[in-house]
């Protein structure tokens, strides 16, 4: 089923030229930053490197790579099934472009945003903030199971409007490759394109477990929408960044890493009491448990803001 | 199928390729140094604690520094292990913490798969340790 011809001149669905596969054309400069990035680390002493830390990281970016062969199929197909129903034909033009830009960006954020707000989408994307470690490396640390976990309905409602799939698979890329080189302690800020782009200040931010910078800064390739939706921290020059997450991984293994807050979620489930308990061992915010003993990004926050008002007020 | 089959195979140098990239770059960065090993005492320990607003109350530390066992105040275990320059701990009630002690070794095992079993040489286990060993779990 298509959607009716709303006008006599049908815009073209199909993209006016050969898109490149761009991930696969990145690699190679991918590596060439990798290898610069350890270099001015070695010499500057400025960020972090250390090597089984890095073959994890580069051993889950294979691995997702390998997983995507497997399963993306999946995830397309869903795209060009929903793309069936879409309401406009909005084809290839240069207004469209632009618009799937923004509109792609803003779907990114809220996948990334409920990705670390709900564990089922949590047990994937994990992966990623694994390390402890925040350098290049670290950007190629990618789940195995995004596919599987279903990460990609987020993107759906782009076919909805009429965006076509090519060209969101296009722009998701082209943010793909973009959000690689914010992965860095080397960079700092960049004055003016802080206010608009993500970069590697307002990413560093992301990836930490400080209580201040929990659940905040999910941009993809623009920093506006957690501007507008208020999920905006900058970094804090005075603040020594933590990475990695709540409960440490204490194993370099990839398929441990690639799988352990699933098995987490089903050694949970398992051991529920209730229907009420399953959909919070489930979709609840990671760390969420029924009597309240674990800790969750929210506790946490509010435990540091209790400290940091009772600090500031003085002792009578 | 076929196109799917067709695609892996098509696939298969690339990936095979980008594997030995991988090793290269792991092969670079062990060259450049990048494997250091933190090691575990007494103050790393307390920090850890601390940190979960609990205090050591007794503690081994493996020989090496790379593991470690300690029981907290609040009637709570932390296990610590070494990750490169960084470190990894777990706390859990005890009941969360399956310790044993045989021939000279001490295993520390949890429900999380994300946190493998600690297993370190240990000769002489404190009384406190061989308790908890030889406790029912």
């Amino acid at each position: 089923m298509t959607a009716p011809v709303t006008s006599m001149t049908m815009p073209s669905l199909e993209p006016p030229f050969e898109i490149p596969p761009i991930i696969t054309y990145a690699v190679p400069a991918f590596v060439l930053l990798i290898l610069i990035e350890m270099i001015v680390v070695k010499l500057s002493k400025r960020g972090r490197y250390e090597v089984r830390d890095s073959a994890t990281s580069l051993a889950m970016g294979l691995g997702n790579r390998v997983f995507g062969l497997a399963f993306g199929g999946i995830a397309v197909a869903a795209y060009f099934w929903v793309y069936q129903f879409r309401l406009f034909d909005l084809g290839w033009t240069w207004p469209v472009l632009v618009a799937c830009f923004f509109a792609e960006d803003l779907s990114y954020y809220w996948f990334h945003r409920i990705a670390h707000e709900r564990r089922w989408f949590w047990a994937s994307h994990i992966v990623h903030h694994s390390s402890q470690h925040y350098n290049l490396t670290t950007a190629l640390r990618q789940t195995w199971t995004g596919v599987l976990g279903l990460s990609f309905i987020f993107t759906l409602p782009l076919m909805l409007i009429g965006f076509p799939p090519l060209m969101v698979l296009m722009f998701s890329a082209i943010s793909l490759v973009y959000q690689f080189w914010i992965h860095t302690e080397v960079i700092g800020r960049l004055g003016p394109l802080e206010w608009v782009m993500n970069t590697p200040s307002h990413h560093r931010v992301h990836h930490a477990t400080n209580a201040k910078y929990l659940d905040a800064n999910y941009a993809g390739v623009l920093i506006i929408w957690d501007r507008l939706f208020g999920t905006f921290v900058p970094e804090d020059d005075n603040v020594k960044i933590h990475y990695g997450i709540i409960s440490q991984l204490g194993t370099f293994n990839p398929f441990r890493v690639a799988v352990h807050e699933w098995i987490g979620i089903w050694r949970d489930v398992r051991g529920a009491k209730s229907l009420r308990e399953v959909l919070g061992f489930t979709f609840g915010p990671p760390g969420w448990s029924p009597d309240g003993s674990r800790k969750t990004s929210r506790s946490i926050k509010q435990e540091w803001a209790a400290q940091q008002q009772s600090a500031a007020v003085p002792a009578e | 199928m076929e196109s799917y089959l067709a695609q892996w195979v098509a696939e298969a140098p690339v990936l095979a390729g980008s594997a030995a990239v991988v090793l290269l770059m792991v092969a670079i960065a062990a060259l450049l140094g990048f494997r250091t090993e933190a090691r575990l005492d007494d103050a790393a320990l307390a920090q850890l604690a601390a940190a979960e607003g609990a205090r050591i109350e007794a503690a081994v530390i493996a020989p090496n520094g790379r593991h470690a066992l300690a029981r907290l105040s609040g009637g709570k275990l932390m296990v610590a292990r070494v990750m490169g320059n960084d470190v990894s701990a777990r706390v859990a009630p005890v009941n969360g913490v399956q310790v044993r002690v045989t021939k000279g070794k001490l295993s520390a095992r949890f429900a999380d798969l994300g946190f493998p079993p600690l297993e370190m040489p240990l000769q002489a286990p404190p009384p406190w340790l061989a308790e908890l060993a030889g406790e029912p779990k």
